[in-house]
């Protein structure tokens, strides 16, 4: 398998990013060959979408994976997940039920040569507080999660911001059961400060500061690197970048930053999300070396 | 490769069984960026020109697999990918006749990690308030030839 060591803030993707193009005008392989191209070496999937015959790939699909992450030189970082207990719709899934969604998932990506997964929790009102039971169904899985190398991780995405009680409710989890196998990943977009292209989007919600990441390092596995608008210059407009990136440097975090794209652009007739990558990954270069 | 638009152009026609024909199908992908299991499918109904078939009339065929409507309610187990479109099949004795239709189906699903204010009042039968591109239309209509 191809290993890549470099320390440090590292570049990827989330495939997410191409979900308006995805089996349409590309394929897995096509987005691979995008990521080469950029030299971003950290993949993001999501399992019901990028895995062929979900929840039950197949032998020759898994071969088949692996022949494509060594060719492209790929390290497969995040596989997201999703615990979608409400799914049912006119009952809750129980505890136990929503352990072995969750279980299955960890033994796929653990199949699938990950190491975190993006936990996506069902949420119960509109500030994406997760389901009351999320403790025990976590706590379910820890030693499955451990025997398998996997870091579950819940996405901190905004309006939720670093400053919030659920953060320090995840926190104060992980400090409690001491475990090394649930952790966050920060979307970047929780620091966005500048609404003035979208200004709907603000919906008073208050960016935190670059620097309150410091105390949650050493429990963040992985980054979502959202961005909303590169410049011409190939700068964002929107986060404060080069801040929360030297931040990550100066306090030795290693892992890996997976630009996500989530702009309802990439919908439009003809858009071409792997250019915008391309921006992002011009600035990220820049930052971060190779 | 599928095809843009939800109502894909290829696989509309007549269902021929022993020698009969006995209704018609086309196919639909999915307007998310993942997958759903079936019981988050909220299947509607079904307009041919004008024509109206209730999702009870409607089998959803995914992953080479019938369903009814009432099956899908509580199938947590078949996963419709994004990839793979559900072929619709409607029993229509004779079928639909050569030439064009006008077709207009409806369908939404439901997402765990949004706010459940969102997800209450889904409705497969009438578009959201709000569109956002990454959920989708949940009213499709094409235009196609039957041959």
């Amino acid at each position: 398998m191809y290993q890549y060591d470099k320390k440090g803030p590292k570049r990827g993707i989330a495939l997410y990013s191409y979900s308006a193009e995805f089996g349409i005008t590309k394929n897995l392989e096509d987005c691979f060959q995008d990521m080469y191209d950029m030299g971003a070496h950290g993949l993001e999937i999501l399992a019901n979408t990028h895995i062929e015959n979900y929840p039950n790939p197949s032998e020759e699909w898994i071969a088949e994976w692996f022949r494509l992450l060594d060719k492209y030189e790929i390290i497969p970082v995040e596989y997201g997940n999703w615990i979608d207990s409400h799914m049912l719709g006119y009952r809750d899934l129980t505890t136990e039920e929503s352990y072995e969604l969750l279980a299955r998932d960890i033994r796929l990506a653990h199949r699938l040569g990950f190491t975190v997964m993006r936990t996506k929790m069902p949420v119960i009102s509109s500030a994406l507080d997760p389901v009351e039971n999320w403790r025990e169904i976590i706590k379910m899985a820890l030693p499955l999660a451990e025997e398998c190398g996997i870091k579950m991780c819940p996405e901190i995405h905004a309006p939720t911001n670093l400053d919030s009680q659920m953060v320090r409710n995840f926190v104060e989890f992980i400090e409690e059961t001491g475990t090394k196998n649930f952790g966050l990943n920060i979307d970047f977009g929780v620091f966005r400060n500048n609404f003035d292209n979208e200004p709907e989007h603000r919906n008073n919600f208050m960016g935190s500061k670059p620097e309150e990441i410091i105390p949650l390092l050493p429990y963040v596995y992985c980054c979502h690197a959202k961005f909303n608008h590169m410049s011409d210059d190939f700068e964002e407009t929107t986060i404060p970048y080069k801040e929360v990136v030297d931040i990550m440097k100066e306090h030795n975090w290693d892992g890996y930053l997976l630009s996500e794209y989530e702009g309802w652009d990439k919908y439009d007739p003809g858009y071409e999300v792997g250019q915008t990558l391309r921006k992002h990954h011009i600035m990220l270069k820049r930052y971060l070396g190779d | 490769m599928l095809e843009n638009q939800v109502i894909q152009s290829v696989g509309f026609r007549n269902i021929k069984e022993d020698g009969k024909v006995t209704g018609f199908q086309f196919r639909v992908r999915i307007p998310y960026y993942r997958g759903i299991f079936l019981c988050q499918l909220r299947p509607g109904s079904l307009f041919v020109d004008g024509k109206k078939f209730e999702k009870d009339q409607i089998i959803w065929n995914v992953n080479g697999k019938d369903h009814t409507a009432e099956e899908m309610v509580s199938d947590r187990e078949t996963h419709w990918a994004v990839t793979e479109p559900a072929v619709i099949k409607v029993k229509l004795d004779g079928g639909l006749e050569q030439g064009f239709h006008d077709l207009k189906f409806g369908f939404c699903f439901t997402s765990s990690y949004m706010p459940p204010i969102m997800q209450e009042n889904l409705d497969p039968d009438q578009d959201p308030p709000f569109i956002m591109p990454e959920f989708g239309h949940h009213i499709h209509t094409r235009r196609m030839l039957i041959v």
